[in-house]
């Protein structure tokens, strides 16, 4: 049976086996996978903006990392990852991050309505710094979640200092009780994206046929320090939502030759908004100026840009040259109600103030509402910019205030009309709310950077929508404008989101504690097997009363 | 963690195996061969078990999910573990020589079997990733606390098998055999009633493993000393 010659058979396997073993592991080891276990804590991070404006570098330069996570108070170098909430870090701290630390991970607020102003205010003066310069770590930005607040706790409380322990043993104490982690992003290097903005426009013909046109223009994307969490609600989705909302109302009234106005209404929806310095509103301009039946803008009244109508209930007229009295952007604006914010357009800033100044150094009359005082208002550009009730109410009150204004103006209206006029009016120009709130509701719940909505094709995604929506009330064109291929406008990059991993990991001096205590063990093991015999003589004699018989 | 840490898992794994084979004496019966058998035998037990399992009772993972723990069904799991002292048994019987030789050569092969086949391929994975986790040195651990378990349980099923074992002790061993396979049930239920951690359940089952083992030597030492070896 093989099982007898079984003995001489072990005694080749004793033999031979731990010298085939010492050849055969290493080989099995580098043709096993590399990471043969996954993380135990995957996230979804995304990436801070990256872009070219006129070559001039934007944002952070890099993406993947590989780095050992520490908390604000306890990195030091450049092979750290550096793992804070948003709320926490100074803007002293991040200029120092941003000169040293290896990577940046910032964690959102876990409800940023219930964050107080000072907060909001803190945070929205870091985005500002944040954009400020470029940075070569990669920075993310990641949702708050249950498992990240336990990742941050640890990281606080770590102890893993370099040199900052007392003695040698309390250092090991330290190795052996505190937990580590390594922070993986593995993304692709940063690339660029090709980039196409598009302007939708449609028209609506008024009474003359040949009359003044009136625009009216909003810009539909969002500006962000992260393209995939800048829902801008205020800047801009609450503009695109009052181009849509006039739209659907004027429709009507123009869909009746004994309703329609002289003026003719054109509606515009540009993307590459104001940190692209309103590029599509540039090239479309171009477009319809420089073309041989430039008939579209030939005889402008005024054009009316709707920015940031969401934040107050009060508007101000932001104009770069003060409104003839007698002008029709005057007549508009007394009926209105707004205060007028007079401020030059100054081509040596590297950004327009507004989207009207890209319309007046075309030599029309032009003018952006807005319920912002300042073209300066971090509201502008933060991730803090959301969709809520009071905003969307808000919009729908401004909106409201812009229609009756521009119904006042086109037709003319004087104040002592009647009572039953005023009703049928209202009747008539009422904003519906409902239909506000949705599309307020559905904008603010995209991602609308220009990285995002560029990108994809005109027909699919939120301008997809938009096209649609307009399309209802009107003749929508779409143009599709490009970037210069020699000297580029603005570049975008790749990627905006990538994927995290958190490895706990042991710094490298616990495995070599781990093996002296291994060590310590098994010599112990090896004396108890030794003094086997003897314990076993002495226990028997307990039981058996007599020394056993050898 | 890194090859290290899963070569220090692998030490802690190994070395008692080896000494326990080495230092017990059984090696100068050349009983290698026998050790082999014993670990064939525990691996044909398993399957008959799981056999059994798969056969006779529901699906345990739905009951996972829905968290609910059914005592009676546990117990009955816990049962077909009796299959475990019938292959001992085999293993006992296949093996020539003394009481201690026997107990031993088939112990270490029973474990070491085990060892291999639950603990191998969760360390080749867990060990050697990125990943650190206390659990992995805990199950190295725990492998040293199932030597020390199979060597009593092996005691146990040998003196059962000993027509000449002193009457007073026998409703003794058939007790403590009768509960072998409860055993684990039993630590875990301290263990939750007391709410251990993974650690203190672990020193539980090694100081429930001492003392089987002790009382089991006293039994063996009584035996050896009547019939003189």
């Amino acid at each position: 049976m093989w099982l007898d010659e079984a003995d001489g058979f072990a005694e080749i396997f004793k033999g031979y086996l731990p010298y085939y073993l010492l050849v055969a592991l290493p080989i099995f080891i580098i043709m096993s996978p590399v990471n043969p276990v996954a993380a135990s804590h995957e996230f979804s991070v995304y990436r801070m903006q990256q872009y070219d404006l006129h070559t001039v570098p934007h944002g952070c330069r890099s993406a993947s990392f590989n780095l050992e996570g520490r908390s604000l108070t306890s990195w030091s170098t450049s092979r750290h990852c550096v793992v804070a909430r948003i709320q926490d870090i100074t803007i002293e701290q991040f200029l120092e991050i941003r000169s040293k630390a290896g990577a940046l991970l910032l964690v959102l607020p876990q409800n940023s309505t219930l964050l107080t102003p000072e907060e909001k205010e803190h945070i929205q003066l870091l985005e500002m710094a944040m954009t400020q310069q470029e940075l070569n770590a990669p920075v993310y930005f990641a949702k708050w979640t249950p498992e990240f607040e336990d990742i941050l706790r640890d990281l606080q409380h770590s102890f893993i200092t370099d040199d900052r322990s007392g003695t040698a043993l309390e250092a090991m104490m330290n190795t052996v009780s505190s937990n580590g982690y390594q922070i993986v992003v593995s993304a692709s290097a940063p690339q660029k994206l090709d980039s196409k903005p598009v302007t939708l426009h449609g028209k609506l013909v008024g009474r003359s046929g040949s009359g003044q046109t009136i625009v009216i223009v909003a810009h539909y994307d969002s500006s962000g320090l992260v393209p995939e969490l800048s829902l801008g609600a205020d800047s801009n989705a609450s503009g695109a939502v009052a181009v849509l909302e006039l739209a659907r109302v004027f429709s009507r009234l123009y869909g009746a030759a004994a309703t329609r106005a002289a003026p003719d209404l054109l509606f515009v929806l540009t993307s590459a908004g104001h940190h692209l310095n309103y590029f599509a509103a540039k090239k479309w301009l171009e477009e319809q100026l420089d073309s041989t039946d430039a008939s579209l803008l030939q005889d402008v009244s005024f054009v009316m840009c709707l920015d940031s109508l969401a934040s107050s209930p009060s508007m101000t007229m932001h104009v770069s040259k003060p409104p003839k009295p007698e002008g029709a952007a005057h007549s508009f604006k007394s009926r209105l109600g707004v205060p007028i914010n007079h401020k030059k357009i100054n081509l040596a800033d590297e950004l327009l103030a507004w989207q009207h100044e890209r319309f007046s150094i075309r030599r029309m009359t032009a003018f952006t509402l807005s319920s912002l005082q300042s073209h300066k208002s971090p509201g502008r550009s933060t991730v803090l910019d959301v969709w809520s009730e009071q905003s969307a109410r808000l919009a729908a009150d401004n909106i409201a205030a812009i229609a009756r204004a521009l119904a006042s103006h086109i037709y003319n209206l004087t104040d002592e009309i009647n009572h039953e006029d005023r009703q049928m009016y209202d009747e008539v120009l009422s904003v519906d709310e409902a239909s506000v709130k949705h599309w307020f509701n559905y904008l603010s719940s995209q991602p609308r950077a220009a990285q995002i909505i560029t990108t994809t094709a005109p027909n699919a995604g939120v301008t997809g929508a938009l096209e649609r929506a307009l399309s209802r009330y009107m003749d929508v064109t779409v143009s599709v404008h490009a970037v210069d291929k020699r000297e580029p406008e603005y570049t975008l990059y790749s990627p905006t989101s990538a994927v995290l991993y958190v490895y706990s990991v042991k710094p490298a001096v616990f495995d070599l504690i781990l093996t002296l205590a291994i060590v310590a063990y098994l010599t112990v093991v090896y004396f108890a097997i030794q003094v086997f015999p003897r314990f076993y003589d002495e226990y028997a004699k307990i039981f058996t009363g007599k020394a056993k018989v050898q | 963690m890194t090859l290290y840490h899963f070569g220090n898992c692998l030490a802690l794994v190994y070395a008692p195996y080896h000494m326990a084979y080495k230092y017990s004496g059984i090696s100068e019966y050349a009983t290698f061969s026998k050790c082999v058998y014993a670990g064939g035998l525990y691996i044909f037990t398993q399957l008959c078990k799981m056999l059994l399992l798969a056969t006779f009772f529901p699906d345990s993972d739905s009951s996972h999910i829905t968290g609910e723990y059914n005592v009676v069904l546990e117990l009955l799991k816990a049962t077909v573990d009796l299959a475990d002292l019938v292959g001992l048994y085999f293993a006992l019987n296949s093996v020539p020589g003394k009481g201690h030789a026997k107990i031993f050569t088939a112990a270490i092969g029973w474990a070491s079997a085990e060892v291999v086949v639950t603990r191998s391929v969760l360390l080749w994975v867990g060990a050697r990733g990125s990943e650190f986790d206390w659990r992995y040195v805990r199950a190295c651990a725990e492998s040293n606390v199932a030597l020390l378990e199979h060597a009593a349980t092996a005691a146990l099923v040998w003196l059962w098998t000993r027509s000449d074992l002193p009457r007073k002790h026998s409703p003794m061993v058939v007790t403590l055999l009768a509960l072998t396979p409860y055993r684990a049930l039993m630590e875990e239920a301290v263990g939750a009633v007391l709410h251990l951690s993974a650690w203190a359940l672990l020193a539980v089952r090694a100081i429930h493993a001492f003392a089987v083992g002790l009382t089991a030597l006293a039994m063996y030492a009584v035996l050896a000393q009547q019939i003189g070896i």
